[in-house]
């Protein structure tokens, strides 16, 4: 403390614990959110179609639409970077006794539009199953689920509530799509 | 160069504790306030700006040897008047007598 430089030193130094003390502290006060919001979705256009995959397997590929509702505003906290929603199906079929597909996925960076109402949307990723699951498959289970990303602490995984059932029918669809 | 090194760039003892205790106080003060403020508004960004601004004051008001840290110097005693007897009876290494004869002619 007795020389300029000593005492840069020794400021710069306690202004810096004190920010990690901070940055826990601002962790502590959102560590205990449940993160858990309702969310609306519904699936259109069912095809179920028996196609190739890029590996030359034969296997069944599904096609739906989907409609998206969604108020995730209360999620963003002062510790919430961003969300990473995704929508993903489960099912089980005689291969697997449970199957995990995402078929969509958004980034909802700070200050982006959070209140989701999206309409008749395509997949962006192809929904493969890994045989011939798909065809005539009555309980498809789709759920959105989320990534709370902090600015300070953990990353929890969040599964949204609410969830809707689909079905796929009983026939290839031979239509291009 | 004589006005330069008659700047006095020193702190006494009691400057640099109370420097300390100044820089800290005003350090937490900033990091509560940014933290409710933070927190009130949402924006963990503005606690970072105030404890920012903490910073910058406490570097001002700490950092120059302002005369406020300057009151009480050191009362040194009196040089002694003779050379005393200690240091030719133990005999320390050359260059150290040598320098010390220096100071004395001085």
């Amino acid at each position: 403390m007795n020389t300029v430089l000593s005492r840069a030193n020794t400021i710069f130094a306690f202004t810096l614990s004190v920010l990690a003390a901070l940055t826990f502290c601002c962790f502590l006060t959102t560590a205990f959110d449940s993160n858990i919001a309702p969310f609306y979705v519904e699936t259109a256009k069912h095809l179920v179609k028996n196609t190739y995959t890029q590996h030359g397997e034969k296997v069944d590929r599904g096609h739906i639409t989907f409609d998206l509702t969604s108020d995730l505003d209360p999620l963003f906290s002062w510790n919430t970077k961003q969300l990473f929603i995704y929508l993903m199906v489960e099912y089980k079929t005689p291969q697997n006794k449970l199957n995990q597909v995402v078929l969509w996925d958004k980034i909802i960076v700070r200050g982006g539009k959070a209140n989701l109402d999206l309409k008749n949307m395509n997949l962006k990723y192809p929904f493969y199953d890994d045989g011939n699951g798909l065809k005539g498959h009555e309980n498809i289970t789709m759920t959105l689920n989320w990534n709370v990303v902090p600015g300070a602490g953990l990353l929890p995984r969040i599964a949204g509530d609410g969830r809707h059932v689909f079905t796929f029918p009983n026939e290839y669809s031979t239509k291009r799509i | 160069m004589d006005y330069i090194k008659s700047i006095p760039t020193h702190m006494d003892y009691n400057g640099q504790k109370l420097a300390e205790q100044l820089f800290q106080g005003i350090i937490l003060l900033f990091a509560v306030v940014g933290f409710i403020w933070g927190y009130v508004c949402e924006q963990f960004v503005q606690t970072i700006y105030i404890l920012g601004a903490g910073f910058v004051l406490s570097c001002i008001l700490t950092l120059p040897p302002w005369p406020i840290y300057r009151r009480s110097p050191i009362q040194w005693q009196k040089p002694r008047e003779e050379a005393d007897t200690e240091t030719k009876e133990v005999a320390p290494a050359k260059e150290k007598k040598s320098s010390r004869r220096k100071e004395k002619t001085k």
